[in-house]
């Protein structure tokens, strides 16, 4: 039993026919005001970079002003999956299918090195950037980030938000697995898991 | 630092077994053969004068050197005394690395004997459970810490992905495992009495 | 008769309009407004990110209906006392026939608690 792939989405031709027009762009900016400031996120938190998000969550940098108010430990109420932390293989098929539960619309934020590369483990056990499991909206850098950088990466995926279209209904697609069982194509994994800098060295045994 | 008296004992107590006993570093290291090896470990922690009751890890070596043999290594510890000891077998990479379980005189090695399994490749005899610990059971890229195992592992980064992906965390549970209600008449019969009566934090 | 309590029917009736209002307007409006993206994996229960494992409809101990139905019990009787110490300080002659009465109805009502007891249903584990 896995994660199913999904057979294509019905069309929305009628809302795609829609020309952004005076009351769309008004409607968009209504609604992307109103997420943006209602963040509720999921914080899946594996590793350290839990607690830089514990850290920002907490007083002194406070997520609450940010309308992250409600920290959603159930992907069922939550919009931003916040991955914190590094992510071993044996943790993909629960990030995978945490994402695929989240509803529409959502996005992703992944916080710290390890999320967005593998970080410092380039090992047999690490995955190599959850962007090769989930999509990815906003990375932040940083081992762990500092909560200035959480919160930055916040505001840019408020930016972000803020210049989404309504009429745009690939925006809010699944995107789901492929049909070899993979988010993207396997040239691409390889492709952004080549080993660098120290990691040259370290695909050697014996 | 010398010898602590467990590892002149052992030498006296069974001779040839025990081939070599050394110190490093405060701790005592016993060299024993693979074949009295469960006796050895059984005696150590039933005899009065030794009463290693607490055994603290099992784990393996291999070095670099590829003519060193590999070594279970059994970390043992005498509450009641407050002594350690390590007892190391030494198994020719060239055999198969096997070695009977000790789960039958500390409960706590089960786990124990599974990492070393998952990590190293090394065999259990008589071990209830044997199956990945760490790895995901259905994990075929080898053992990952021996030597001959490339950081990165085998596979290419996208099949990885991929058998990870399509790996079923909890396909071994049944839900009677994993819910105490339903498997209550499979418990020890102890465990059920206790259970029964409604005692909770009686040790012994 | 009732006349003072007709603000408190009006106020019942704007609350009950207001609900029927606001949960029929987000029901209706999130109808037709909402996107249907569902895929299988979306729909299935929650369970920290693992496959199903098992049903949700689980045994429940019978503690918990024999501790309510005890409670209801004995809350009864406990009811039934206040209207009797409100008549029994009224009824200054017929005290000694009152004290009585309500002895032997909190008599039998000792004798099932007893029996109750004995009986371990007071007993959580």
């Amino acid at each position: 039993m896995g994660l199913s792939p999904v057979p294509a989405p019905e069309s929305r031709a009628e809302l795609d026919a829609v020309s952004p027009n005076w009351v769309t762009t008004k409607l968009s900016a209504l609604i992307n005001w109103s997420r943006t400031r209602s963040l509720w996120p999921m914080p899946f938190g594996t590793a350290c970079c839990a607690i830089e998000f514990m850290a920002t969550a907490a007083s002194r940098f406070d997520l609450a002003r940010f309308g992250m108010e409600r920290q959603s430990f159930s992907p069922r109420q939550a919009d931003v999956l916040i991955c914190a932390g590094r992510l071993p293989f044996k943790l993909a098929p629960v990030i995978r299918r945490v994402w695929d539960q989240m509803p529409q619309p959502k996005w992703a934020i992944s916080m710290g090195a390890c999320a967005s590369s593998g970080g410092i483990f380039d090992t047999y056990t690490m995955v190599q950037g959850i962007d090769t499991i989930i999509p990815v909206d906003v990375y932040v850098p940083g081992c762990p980030p500092r909560p200035e950088g959480l919160l930055y990466a916040i505001l840019l995926l408020q930016k972000k938000i803020s210049g989404e279209i309504l009429t745009d209904t690939a925006l809010r697609e699944e995107q789901v697995l492929g049909p070899h069982g993979l988010f993207l194509p396997p040239s691409k994994i390889d492709e952004v898991s080549e080993p660098f800098g120290n990691s040259v060295h370290q695909t050697r045994s014996a | 630092m010398s010898i602590s008296p467990s590892g002149s004992a052992l030498q006296s107590r069974f001779g040839a077994a025990v081939t070599r006993v050394v110190e490093s570093c405060g701790d005592t290291i016993a060299y024993v053969n693979r074949d009295r090896a469960h006796e050895i470990l059984a005696w150590l922690r039933d005899d009065p004068g030794q009463h290693f009751n607490y055994l603290t890890d099992v784990t393996a070596v291999e070095y670099r050197d590829a003519e060193r043999p590999l070594e279970v290594v059994y970390q043992l510890r005498s509450l009641d005394r407050k002594a350690d000891l390590r007892v190391k077998i030494e198994l020719a990479k060239r055999e198969p690395l096997e070695v009977d379980s000790v789960c039958d005189l500390w409960k706590g090695a089960n786990w124990l004997e599974r990492e070393t399994f998952d990590m190293f490749g090394v065999r259990f005899r008589g071990h209830p459970d044997l199956r990945r610990i760490l790895m995901w059971e259905t994990y075929s890229e080898g053992y990952p810490l021996r030597k001959d195992f490339p950081l990165r592992g085998h596979f290419s980064r996208a099949e990885q992905t991929r058998q990870a992906l399509a790996g079923n965390p909890e396909a071994h549970y049944s839900l009677e495992e994993l819910s105490i209600a339903e498997a209550f008449h499979e418990l020890p019969a102890d465990m059920r009495d206790r259970l029964e009566k409604g005692e909770r934090g009686k040790v012994g | 008769m009732l006349k003072p309590y007709l603000p408190f029917l009006m106020v019942l009736a704007l609350a009950v309009i207001n609900a029927i209002f606001m949960l029929g307007l987000s029901h209706t409006l999130s109808a037709v407004l909402k996107t249907r993206r569902l895929t299988p994996t979306k729909l299935a229960p929650y369970e920290s990110g693992m496959p199903v494992l098992g049903d949700a409809r689980d045994r429940f101990s019978v503690k918990f209906y024999l501790v309510a139905m005890l409670f209801i019990v004995f809350d009864i009787e406990t009811v039934f006392l206040i209207p009797w110490a409100a008549a029994y300080q009224q009824q200054l002659p017929l005290r000694g026939v009152l004290l009585v009465e309500m002895a032997v109805f909190i008599v039998i009502l000792a004798v099932g608690y007893v029996y109750v007891w004995k009986r371990g249903a007071l007993q959580w584990d």
